[in-house]
């Protein structure tokens, strides 16, 4: 399509969309191949190039519409094909099923039933993506257009509809009115505070000031959680369209994107979204004809976790060590070089056009009473389906782990959900059923933070757990205040210990007391609650911590020094399989004789365990 | 008024301010470790933590960070005191070796045993980052920053290499509240100390000092060549600090001219430089020191506080040598310094007294022990058990760690080596350098020792050749105390016995010039003793001051031609009373 010219107006654009509209036939045949991070793994981008390749072949150019989207969500079952306007959905396509597919599905109209998604309890293939469970119990507002559009094309994201919220706002919404309906839609900071999001706008609003700035925090650092990497790489414009707004309400005339230099794509991808924005004049003097001016740069995140804390981001983006500051005077009033400054999460941004589009009382019918809308999540571990599910507020974890997770993987048994990123709380199968929101969440001890969800089962130890997330917040700490910096080198020292045989029972209690003083007493929020999976695993799970202290067991069986390999000689068959795979050298045995594992030897790799057949090896 | 409670006292809420300040200045207070007034706040240490009642609900924020707004401010309660043990344990762990910090945790019930120690190479950093602040901020270097995160951060130069970005100007070290800081490990050399002249170079002083214990005025002074602020326009902490804000880098030296009656001279003496006895090996071991660093050594507001060590070791044998720079031919000095025999006697006392079982030497000429109750204490100091021997010592040299001090025991006609651990040099009285200046000025005489000359060694002591100009003190001559204040006293009873007059009486003979016959050349300026001519820049002729003129005639002899004459003794005077004689 030949267009370069500005937009001047809100007719400009609406007379762009129709063009695009009319040049796009919905009822062709669109290939969409996500092209997502979890996908490109799994190896997307041959499977694009051999569509690409098969479609010339087969003299199809203009006959079907091909996508490469973002993320779809499904990460385990990529890559992902699905085949509009039907909705067809194929899974785990290579690259060799691709002419299967572009022969009997768009040429022939038949389905290639063994590309089919299979339901694992009744065994039935499914045809459709929305009669998928993985999809079936989700509601996509803000990840559903991911699938609908080339996140590197402007004009597919105007052809949704994008930029309409824009357009109107800049048209006869005033900014103190915008910021009404953001209140009154109850949005509330996706990016693990809760605040809502309204009020940060009002108070920046007002700040005195002449120059303000607004951020999207994209320096998405929980481990496992990578939604707003999904959001950036497969629908840029959603997020830069808030941010617009975002910056036409508070008055601010200039923006930073701070995004993790380990996300390559969405830095690409973003980049490409503001090089067009400016192109159409959505960025730029003058927007859309409004008087209004406003453009972002891009900074790049250096790698440091604690660079999330919007202090420490701020730090950052003027060049300085990615260090929190107190927060008494608040970043809207004294933010980004001492200017009063909004920053939000990616997913809080990408919620704003759906606001101003479908009214505040839409909005504010998603949810429960105090969170509003609908909340993406990372959803990984010990389940099923991994991947990112979107579901409304006050959906139950029981509802998020076993409808749309399809529960624990291996028919295992459910142990615990850990929310929030590492400084959540892990909550146990009594609280699988509390409805997830921002306060509920906290309740319980835990948090809802920027989405993360990992899901644990019997295998895993808790005590184990609690130190590993305090060991990566030990590691990940600026080491700014001593609270933080050394209470989690010591808390890290005393589970450690306690993992490996040499806990005492007194530690308990030297732990709680360091939690709380860490929690009054550290300058930011991620020390504030960096005891959080501790005092959690202590509080639901304080039997495995008893075990591991007075009994000196791991009842999980994953702490080395506290588990013992032997070989039931009733199992035994003498295959000598174990004995083969030992890398120490610890199994000995004649052929066909019962083998015995020397315990001095032994490293406790548990490989022996792994591929006996016979199920004679024990952990105890 | 919006009203903040701090411990129970009530005064105003004022967000300009941080709790910390308010309550400073209240008079509570709340302990810090890495705040600092040239700093802006960093709530870093979380030391000065406090607890903040507000609409009910407590919460616990750092003083040094948080604004005084209203609301109700507890600084010593019962969970403060709790998070502050805490917080002191931990430091113990990462900091077991600071002072500083052992004293609060004793303060606050700190346990040093309940958590893990760090092990850490620097045992008393706590990571404050003063250091790295100062050195940025307020000294605009940057030679020191933060390394690595989380618990494993540390402090130091890039790469933890040595940097020549360092100027050693010692604000890291000054600043740190745990003494943990070494410059010289950042810069790979040691400072140089700036040496304190007080104390005769046994300690050091910062650039901006008190000159000594009791100056008058007891008020601090900028040394200008080592102040970081003149020399690279930075630094201003002194300016920070000062609570009254005293500083004032704008004072410069002012010129002032007064009328005045009388003058009395009282410049002091300069100590004898005892490097030049080369013999006694003074500048090449560090324990043969002189009797006027040995005196800063006892003081107890001196470098070691009173304690009599040298490089970390109290001496045990202790020589004392005399007449060190006085009655000696070899350097010039034949003059008795009349002090060293009574100091020293003085100092081996307090070696007595100081040192338990030392033994202590005094090699010397004769005694001259001749002031009121000199003799007496002479006698008692030998009753302690000091050692005097009639020898002069011929040399000092290193023997292993000992010093032995080479002699002739005049008395026993035999030579001896005396083993020391501390030898002592009685320096004596040299005339001050100085004080030649202000002899050309004031056209004052010497004496052959260099000393300034009285106008009559008994008859009028404490005057000079010029009228109104007095002498006091060592400036005249070596004296001890008693001795200073007594011709102190006479020239202050003679100053004032002119000044009280309201005039003076002049000599009738005067020189006069005959400005018919006078040229200006001005030979007579420089024959006059006195500075009594001076040239009348307008008539281009000499003109005599009255009151300051002697009368003694040596203008009129160097005038070419003949211009000056002396009144009452003009040629023809002269030559009548000549004939009269003759006849």
């Amino acid at each position: 399509m030949q267009r370069v010219k500005k937009l001047n107006s809100s007719n400009d654009l609406e007379k762009l969309r129709i063009e695009i509209n009319s040049a796009w036939d919905s009822q062709k045949p669109c290939i969409a191949i996500c092209a997502g991070t979890g996908c490109t793994a799994l190896g997307a981008i041959s499977v694009v190039d051999v569509f690409k390749a098969e479609i010339s072949k087969k003299g199809l150019n203009g006959k079907v519409n091909t996508l490469v989207t973002g993320c779809q969500g499904y990460c385990e079952h990529g890559p992902i094909v699905v085949i509009q306007p039907e909705g067809i959905f194929y899974h785990r396509v290579k690259p060799g099923d691709v002419s299967e597919i572009i022969e009997e599905t768009i040429i022939n109209n038949n389905i290639v039933s063994h590309l089919l998604y299979e339901d694992s309890e009744t065994g039935e293939k499914i045809v459709h993506e929305k009669d998928i469970p993985f999809y079936k119990f989700q509601r996509r507002t803000i990840f559903g257009d991911n699938c609908r559009i080339s996140p590197v094309s402007i004009d597919d994201y105007v052809r949704i509809g994008g930029y309409k919220s824009l357009s109107r706002v800049l048209n006869g919404i005033e900014p103190d009115e915008i910021i009404e309906i953001i209140q009154k839609s109850g949005l509330r900071g996706r990016g693990g505070g809760g605040f809502p999001t309204g009020t940060k706008w009002k108070s920046c609003r007002k700040a005195e000031g002449d120059i303000k700035y607004v951020i999207i925090n994209g320096d998405e650092g929980d481990p496992g959680a990578y939604m707003d990497r999904s959001i950036l790489e497969g629908n840029p414009h959603s997020v830069l369209e808030g941010l617009i707004i975002g910056a036409y309400a508070i008055g601010a005339n200039e923006g930073y994107i701070y995004v993790r230099e380990e996300y390559p794509l969405a830095v690409k991808h973003f980049t490409i979204a503001l090089d067009a924005a400016r192109e159409y004049g959505f960025l730029g003097s003058n927007i859309l004809g409004s008087g209004f001016s406003f453009d972002v740069k891009i900074s790049r995140g250096g790698g440091a976790f604690v660079c999330g804390e919007s202090t420490a981001l701020m730090a950052s983006i003027e060049g300085k060590p990615g260090e929190p500051r107190a927060k008494h005077v608040h970043t809207v009033e004294k933010g980004l070089w001492d200017k009063p400054t909004t920053l939000n999460n990616v997913e809080t941004w990408a919620n704003v056009p759906l606001i101003i589009d479908k009214g505040w009382k839409w909005y504010s019918n998603i949810g429960t009473e105090k969170s509003k809308g609908t909340k993406i999540f990372s959803l990984v571990g010990k389940v099923n389906n991994t991947g990112l599910v979107e579901v409304p507020m006050g959906t139950t974890l029981r509802e998020i782990v076993y409808d749309i997770g399809g529960g624990i993987k291996n028919g295992k048994k459910f142990k615990a959900v850990q929310t929030g990123g590492p400084s959540g709380g892990c909550i146990p199968e009594s609280l699988l059923d509390i409805p997830v929101d921002y306060d509920k969440l906290a309740e319980v001890g835990s948090m809802m933070g920027s989405g993360g969800m990992i899901v644990m089962d019997e295998d895993n130890c808790m005590v184990d757990i609690a130190r590993y997330f305090i060991g990566f917040l030990k590691e990940e700490s600026c080491g700014k205040c001593t609270p933080c910096r050394e209470g989690l080198y010591q808390l890290y020292s005393i589970l450690t210990e306690i993992c490996e045989g040499r806990g005492k029972e007194e530690d308990i209690e030297t732990m709680e007391d360091l939690a709380l003083t860490m929690e009054r007493a550290s300058l930011c929020q991620l020390g504030q609650t960096a005891a959080n999976p501790l005092l959690t695993t202590l509080k639901y799970f304080r039997d495995e911590y008893d075990a591991h202290i007075r009994d000196k067991k791991c009842p999980a069986g994953v702490c080395k020094v506290l588990i013992n390999y032997s070989i039931d000689i009733d199992k035994c068959t003498g295959c000598g399989l174990c004995r083969l795979k030992c890398s120490v050298n610890a199994i000995s045995g004649e052929k066909n004789q019962v083998h015995t594992i020397d315990p001095e030897k032994c490293v406790k790799c548990g490989i022996c365990y792994d591929v006996c057949t016979f199920d004679a090896v024990k952990k105890e | 008024m919006d009203k903040l409670i701090i411990d129970g006292i009530e005064t105003e809420a004022n967000p300009e301010k941080t709790i910390l300040e308010v309550a400073g200045e209240l008079g509570i207070k709340i302990p810090t470790l890495c705040y600092h007034k040239s700093l802006s706040p960093y709530g870093a240490c979380r030391i000065c933590i406090v607890e903040v009642i507000w609409k009910g609900k407590s919460r616990f924020h750092t003083a040094c960070t948080y604004p005084a707004w209203s609301g109700e401010v507890k600084t010593n309660s019962e969970p403060v005191r709790k998070i502050r043990k805490t917080i002191l344990e931990l430091m113990l762990t990462e900091a077991p070796e600071a002072i500083e910090i052992q004293e609060l945790a004793e303060e606050y019930g700190a346990d040093r045993t309940r958590f893990k120690n760090r092990d850490k190479e620097n045992d008393k950093c706590i990571l404050c980052g003063l250091c790295v602040r100062t050195c940025t901020d307020v000294m605009g270097i940057g030679a020191i920053g933060f390394v690595n995160r989380g618990s494993g951060r540390d402090i130091g130069s890039p790469f933890k290499e040595f940097t020549e970005v360092c100027r050693l100007c010692g604000a890291c070290e000054s600043v740190c509240p745990t003494s943990a800081m070494d410059a010289s490990k950042i810069a790979g050399v040691k400072p140089i100390p700036i040496l304190s002249d007080f104390d005769m170079g046994l300690s050091g002083r910062h650039s901006i000092y008190i000159s000594f214990p009791q100056a008058v005025p007891n008020v601090p002074v900028i040394d200008k060549k080592r102040c970081m602020f003149f020399q690279n326009d930075s630094c201003r902490i002194c300016e920070d600090v000062c609570e009254s804000k005293a500083i004032n880098f704008e004072q410069k030296a002012k010129s002032k001219e007064v009328e005045i009656g009388a003058i009395i001279v009282a410049t002091g003496f300069d100590p004898f430089d005892a490097s030049l006895k080369k013999e006694y090996g003074y500048s090449e071991y560090r324990n043969v020191i002189t009797g006027l660093e040995f005196e800063r050594l006892v003081s107890s507001y001196g470098p070691t506080g009173g304690e009599i060590v040298i490089d970390g070791k109290v001496p045990k044998k202790i020589v004392f040598v005399h007449c060190v720079g006085s009655r000696d031919e070899s350097i010039g000095n034949t003059y008795c310094s009349r002090v060293c025999c009574m100091y020293l006697a003085k100092q081996a006392h307090l070696v007595k007294e100081l040192i338990k079982n030392s033994e202590v030497t005094m090699l010397y000429m004769d005694m001259r022990a001749f002031g009121k109750g000199y003799e007496e204490f002479y006698d008692r100091v030998r009753m302690e058990g000091v050692l005097y021997r009639r020898s002069n010592p011929s040399e000092i040299y290193r023997k292993g760690d000992k010093l032995i001090v080479q002699a002739e025991d005049t008395i026993l006609g035999e030579s001896v080596e005396i083993e020391a651990d501390l030898v002592v040099l009685g320096v004596g009285m040299v005339p001050r350098k100085e004080t030649e200046d202000i002899r050309k000025i004031l056209k004052l005489s010497r004496s052959q020792d260099g000393f300034l000359l009285e106008a009559h060694p008994k008859l009028r002591p404490v005057d000079t050749s010029m009228d109104g100009i007095f002498l006091a003190g060592c400036c005249q001559g070596p004296k001890d105390i008693p001795d200073t204040v007594a011709q102190a006293k006479g020239a202050a009873s003679s100053a004032m016995s002119i000044l009280t007059r309201g005039f003076v009486t002049v000599e009738p003979i005067v020189s006069t010039i005959d400005s018919d016959v006078c040229t200006g050349c001005a030979i007579c300026e420089s024959a006059c003793e006195y500075g009594s001519l001076s040239l009348d820049n307008v008539r281009k002729i000499m003109t005599v001051n009255d009151v300051v003129c002697k009368g003694c005639g040596a203008c009129a002899s160097s005038c070419p031609s003949n211009a000056i004459v002396l009144k009452h003794y003009t040629p023809k005077q002269l030559l009548h009373q000549i004939e009269s004689i003759l006849k």
